[in-house]
């Protein structure tokens, strides 16, 4: 399996190679951390804003927007595409599933989106008086697993949604229409904490907050005790696990009933 | 000895909406879909031995590719069954997706962005084939196919006809031992169609490969294959020996007559079927066993004075058209 993945990634390389200049724009459209830390920072000038002041916002858009690239995946569109062009056949008939090189790929970008990213990030964050953050062995480590869990969330979530393509022509307002409850409720319009404590109560218990806003906060220090991080790496967990579930079933059923479309 | 690969009743319905045209249709197909079955297989049968080359026949729709992906694992049946060397493909198991190949003319494996040996190197990691034996696979390939150069080319930037041969090799890298053709010279050039023909021909004598192939270019069937199915709205119309077909549904030859001076049309009537008389030439149609004669006949008549004779076998265009049209039932001779 790992030789396949090299593979995979060979070629991910070579397409991300040829289509750099794409690769830069993708990167720029994450840009809407930038752009809501402008927005934040204005409204919070003159004091703070639930708790935030101006240099809490900076560091938890910088952090963000680190991952935000680190979960960034469009694998709903390449699966539609794929099913509507009648491009899933030749993929099916080879002895993998198609998934394997979806995540390869992912992974393979990734590599790409940090390397510029990541300075601006730290530069940002070193520049700006207020802008703390919690960087400790334990924090880092938890940081590492909690965006491993939310790469997960995001990319099963959305394989999820692309797997529509199967049953719908209408694919693409399902999934904008993910994307947009995900911009939302995961943290990227505004930090979980502006919002109102029942809200935020609720939304504890659903995958959203571990897609964004809890890798954050671990960094920017407002996962305070070590309750509050296993409890929340415990729903990240279940969240997880269920979607790997609903995926491996919701697969099976649309194999069954899938029609090649075209010749 | 059991069958390689075993049809018996297959049935592949479709539930296709249907909507009728304009903005009304629209509202109506919005509010209330209209749903139709279109039978694309509808019981079909055959049996294929090891090593055969079979030609599937039919026109647009018939249900050929439907077949072939049913027999790929792309289409579960609908009823009936269908295994490959004991394999049901539906089940899609590693052992089973490795042994065979599907080449469609119209889709393509190849990375369009890449040179075709990049998208080469990504299949033997999938197929999982050692180094040496790809290696000696690519040469081998690169030899029948004439590939060369065009391996380093980005695939975008092939012809039409560099492109299918990449495909072909690029889907033959694991050396299935069947391979499923879907109108592989489609859109060929003569030459490309002969080359391609030529390859397939060469590889089902190396290695043995089972090989069904469909085509709408008859060449591509006479060329290759002895025995063929003929398929039609979904059923098989004939299953057996081309040659056999041809002489059932049309079993005379084509007499094309020049004559010096015109000739009495009414003279030839005793010799054959008189297709055309017009000026100084003339067309009959004699039955095979007879055609010979009929000619030393002719050649020898006193009145009639030929000047050059031609001898034809009915195009198969022709009787496989009458075939489809379902003028002619092929299972009972002419």
């Amino acid at each position: 399996m790992c030789r396949k993945y090299l593979a995979f990634a060979r070629v991910a390389w070579a397409l991300t190679l040829e289509y750099r200049a794409q690769i830069l724009i993708w990167m720029m459209s994450s840009f809407l951390m930038v752009i809501m830390l402008a927005v934040w920072l204005s409204i919070s000038r003159n004091g703070t804003v639930n708790g935030f002041a101006p240099g809490d916002f900076v560091a938890y858009y910088m952090i963000g927007w680190i991952v935000r690239n680190l979960t960034a995946v469009w694998t709903a569109w390449e699966l539609d595409l794929a099913i509507r062009e009648g491009r899933l056949s030749p993929l099916l008939l080879k002895p993998i599933h198609p998934i394997h090189n979806e995540i390869a790929a992912n992974w393979v970008e990734k590599s790409l989106r940090v390397f510029i990213v990541l300075p601006i990030a730290v530069v940002v964050l070193l520049i700006t008086p207020g802008a703390s953050l919690i960087l400790t062995p334990l924090t880092l480590v938890a940081f590492i697993l909690a965006v491993a869990g939310a790469w997960l969330l995001v990319f099963l979530s959305d394989y999820l949604v692309g797997m529509l393509a199967f049953w719908t022509s209408q694919t693409a307002a399902f999934i904008e229409g993910y994307y947009g409850v995900r911009l939302l409720l995961s943290g990227i319009i505004a930090p979980l904490a502006m919002f109102p404590p029942a809200a935020q109560a609720a939304l504890r218990w659903t995958p959203f907050p571990y897609m964004l806003n809890f890798p954050t906060e671990i960094l920017t220090g407002r996962v305070t005790t070590l309750e509050q991080l296993f409890i929340s790496f415990g729903i990240q967990f279940v969240w997880v696990a269920i979607f790997a579930v609903i995926v491996v079933a919701v697969w099976r059923r649309a194999i069954r009933s899938y029609s090649a479309v075209g010749a | 000895m059991p069958a390689q690969i075993h049809v018996d009743q297959l049935s592949k319905h479709y539930q296709v909406h249907e909507k009728e045209p304009g903005l009304a249709g629209s509202l109506r197909s919005f509010v209330a879909r209209k749903y139709r079955t279109v039978k694309a297989v509808d019981g079909v049968s055959f049996d294929i031995g090891a090593g055969e080359m079979i030609g599937f026949l039919g026109p647009n729709g018939a249900g050929k590719t439907t077949t072939l992906k049913v027999l790929s694992g792309l289409l579960y049946p609908t009823s009936g069954v269908a295994t490959v060397m004991g394999f049901t493909p539906n089940k899609r198991e590693a052992a089973y997706l490795k042994q065979f190949t599907l080449v469609m003319g119209q889709k393509q494996q190849l990375l369009w962005d890449l040179p075709a040996v990049e998208t080469f190197l990504v299949n033997q990691a999938i197929y999982e084939i050692p180094r040496a034996e790809f290696d000696a696979t690519v040469k081998e390939l690169d030899q029948l196919l004439d590939l060369g150069p065009l391996l380093k080319k980005q695939v975008r930037k092939l012809s039409l006809g560099e492109r299918m041969k990449c495909e072909l090799a690029a889907a033959l890298l694991h050396r299935p031992k069947i391979l499923f053709l879907d109108e592989p010279t489609i859109g060929l050039d003569v030459t490309m169609q002969v080359r391609i023909r030529d390859f397939i021909g060469a590889y089902n004598q190396r290695y043995g490969a089972t090989i069904i192939l469909t085509s709408h270019y008859m060449a591509d069937v006479t060329a290759l294959c002895d025995r063929i199915v003929v398929i039609d709205k979904g059923k098989v119309l004939y299953d057996g020996n081309f040659r056999e077909l041809i002489e059932r549904i049309a079993p005379y030859k084509i007499l094309r007559l020049q004559f010096e001076q015109p000739a009495a049309c009414e003279q030839l009537a005793s010799y054959g079927t008189v297709e055309s008389c017009e000026g100084l030439t003339a067309v009959l149609h004699v039955p095979r066993a007879q055609a010979t004669e009929a000619a030393a006949r002719l050649l020898n008549h006193r009145e009639i004075k030929i000047d050059d004779i031609n001898f034809e076998d009915p195009p198969v265009e022709d009787v496989i058209r009458e075939v489809f049209s379902g003028k002619v039932n092929p299972l009972v001779s002419a």
